[in-house]
């Protein structure tokens, strides 16, 4: 009997095709679009058709608007979106507001996307009777996406232990029924987030979408969390979420960017615009490095910046200024005052001044804004002035992640050729040279130093390049001006002088003739 | 928006359309917009967006003071009157209770969205005639 079944096991085996007795093809969860955007990444591709999802928060999270995302996103009327209004925010007040978003399309409304109302059903029967009206709309209209809102004020209705047996009931009947119609669903609902442990509704469901809001001193920011998602790998931790005009947009805390790049092995060398400088790095900076500039102020770190960036235009290199603290109108009219001419790159597009300064940017979407214009112009310069001005732009729960987001992109950038000169002021003190506040040389492979010294009854100006990670480099102090041709690096360096860099030189060699200034140097308007 | 109302009243008489809707002699148009915006309202919704219409409405149509809006959004109490209206006033109290309705939709939804649901409601009506962007809300018919 044995040896009967062997034959025939070994008959069968081989008759099938050799894929059959291989491992069995997994099945494929189609991913579908969330509408909001910057989640889909979060979420690592998208939202698993047929999921059963909880999106939760506290009021004013932005919950109801992110699941008309989804709705509007996903809804055609061969498959539309049902969205069942329970005791929560009345459907006229919400479309009264939703309406005022860019995603909200009135011509999907009532086909594709439709408004059932079931307070009465809730009100006057049971948790029974508005599964069976879910089901009974469900079904007539094909319903490819459901959402129930608000879900917490439904099941708040069956209180006491049998009311707790009720509504696991009925989230279990629900969430059969609808899986096996093959529709996406959305249970909205308030709920705070030590709940997540004790309610079986959180076990329940394949995805946690948590919204929340948090305050630091005067400032209010909205994170995002996806607590669980089945099926899928999403984007760990807390990302920021804004919502304006066009809806709610995720800023995910990788950026998107995931992954090293390394740097090319052979990288050309780039001019700043200021030929002395250039000798002084070895020959220019070498494509995609990271550039420090730091100095106190009005030692010349924005005209330095503007003639980094137009040396870039002049050779056909695209640029991006993300400006903290000056009007981008300031950067192309001092440009003007050294001969460069910025406007027309601006008109052309081949560069983007970015002036970011509302004071409650989270430091990812202020990234994510820096990315999107590299994108645009396909910018090989990008400048950041100033990082001190970056920081300040940020809401205070945010600074704390500032070195971190900034490391993280700063890497990615430049691992992909793109050269960033990025300036910091820095207090002088006349004992020693401070680099930065900010202990953020691990993130720049290249510092130049500005600072004021000092010298013949004058507060001149001297600079040093204190690192280059690529090369070689200058060590020499060099003196500089600020002429209508921008940052003029003058003289070699002084050997008549030690101790320059306290800014209070003691002079070791014969004293030169000065003739006094008539007028006094030139000086770029602010 | 009274003369939108009277077309509306005029050109497609209500009658029983949808099945859904139990169609009362004395208030036609809003018991037609009934079952539509109850759904979306849910009952209790459409009677309190009702009332308020009835309560504006009645500013300039004063026998409407004496009808009142039952729980499930229908109009009730024209029979009880002691004079009834005759066919023109009946009309008028029609018109301006619809235009009243149709006002609060344009405040709380707006002019767009207000048009897709009354082109649902009353199909044979041209959407060039429902454009409610530039009708006014107090406009008298007569």
């Amino acid at each position: 009997m044995k040896e009967k079944m062997k034959k025939q096991n070994k008959k069968a085996q081989s008759i099938l095709p050799k894929k059959a007795v291989g491992r069995p093809a997994k099945v494929a969860i189609r991913q579908l679009p969330s509408g909001v955007r910057g989640l889909d990444a979060i979420l690592g591709g998208g939202l698993p058709e047929f999921s059963f999802n909880i999106i939760a928060g506290a009021p004013g999270c932005g919950k109801t608007t992110m699941v008309h995302q989804i709705a509007f996103a996903n809804a055609t009327p061969k498959k539309p979106a049902l969205y069942f209004t329970i005791l929560g925010e009345p459907a006229i007040k919400m479309l009264r507001y939703q309406q005022q978003f860019s995603f909200f399309d009135e011509a999907k409304l009532g086909k594709a996307v439709r408004f059932i109302n079931l307070s009465d059903v809730a009100l006057e029967k049971d948790l029974n009777a508005v599964l069976e009206e879910i089901i009974r709309q469900v079904t007539a209209a094909n319903a490819g996406i459901v959402v129930v809102d608000s879900f917490r004020t439904l099941t708040r209705k069956a209180s006491g232990d049998a009311g707790a047996v009720d509504v696991q009931s009925f989230i279990h009947r629900l969430a059969q029924f609808l899986t096996s119609w093959e529709a996406t669903t959305f249970l909205v609902g308030e709920y705070a987030e030590e709940e997540v442990r004790d309610n079986s509704l959180f076990t329940m469901v394949d995805g946690i979408f948590w919204l929340s809001q948090m305050s630091e001193r005067n400032s209010v920011v909205r994170k995002l969390q996806i607590y669980k998602m089945r099926g899928q790998a999403t984007v760990p931790g807390l990302h920021t979420v804004r919502i304006d005009q066009g809806g709610l947009e995720a800023f995910s805390r990788t950026l998107g960017l995931v992954g090293s790049t390394t740097k090319a092995a052979s990288r050309q060398r780039l001019s700043m615009g200021i030929p002395e400088l250039d000798r002084m790095l070895g020959g220019g900076l070498l494509e995609g490095d990271s550039l420090l500039v730091a100095g106190p102020s009005g030692t010349g770190k924005s005209a330095l910046a503007t003639q980094f960036i137009a040396e870039g235009l002049r050779h056909g290199q695209p640029g991006i200024m993300a400006i903290f603290e000056e009007r981008p109108e300031g950067y192309t009219q001092r440009a003007g005052t050294f001969g460069l001419n910025l406007k027309a790159a601006v008109q052309k597009g081949t560069l983007e001044a970015l002036y970011l300064r509302p004071l409650d940017l989270s430091v990812d979407e202020t990234m994510q804004a820096i990315l999107d214009a590299i994108k645009r112009v396909g910018a090989k310069r990008l400048v950041i002035d100033s990082l001190v001005g970056f920081e300040m732009a940020l809401a205070p729960g945010f600074r704390a992640d500032f070195r971190e987001s900034l490391y993280r992109m700063i890497g990615v950038l430049t691992g992909a050729g793109i050269t960033i000169l990025s300036t910091v002021e820095v207090e002088d003190n006349f004992t020693s040279l401070q680099f930065s506040h900010y202990a953020i040389s691990f993130l720049t492979d290249d510092i130049i130093r500005l600072r004021y010294v000092e010298i013949d009854g004058q507060l001149r100006k001297v600079m040093v390049v204190i690192k280059m990670r690529g090369g070689n480099h200058s060590k020499d102090i060099r003196e500089y001006v600020i002429t209508d041709k921008g940052v003029v690096v003058i003289h070699p360096r002084r050997t008549d002088y030690e101790a320059l860099v306290t800014g209070i030189p003691r002079q070791t060699g014969p004293r030169k003739a000065q003739e006094d200034e008539v007028p006094p140097e030139p000086k770029a308007p602010h | 928006m009274r003369s939108l109302a009277k077309r509306l009243m005029v050109e497609d008489p209500p009658g029983p359309k949808s099945p859904d809707a139990e169609i009362t002699a004395a208030f036609p148009a809003s018991d037609r917009l009934r079952p539509y915006l109850a759904t979306l309202m849910g009952k209790g919704g459409f009677r309190a967006l009702l009332l308020r219409a009835l309560a504006l409405a009645s500013e300039d149509v004063l026998w409407l003071r004496a009808v009142q809006v039952r729980a499930d959004g229908s109009v009730e109490g024209l029979e009880a009157l002691p004079t009834p209206p005759d066919p023109i006033e009946l009309l008028e109290g029609r018109v301006v209770l619809l235009a009243q309705l149709l006002g609060l939709l344009v405040a709380f939804i707006g002019p767009g969205l207000t048009s897709r649901l009354v082109g649902e409601t009353w199909p044979h009506i041209s959407p060039a005639d429902l454009d409610f962007s530039h009708e006014g809300k107090n406009e008298k018919t007569k």
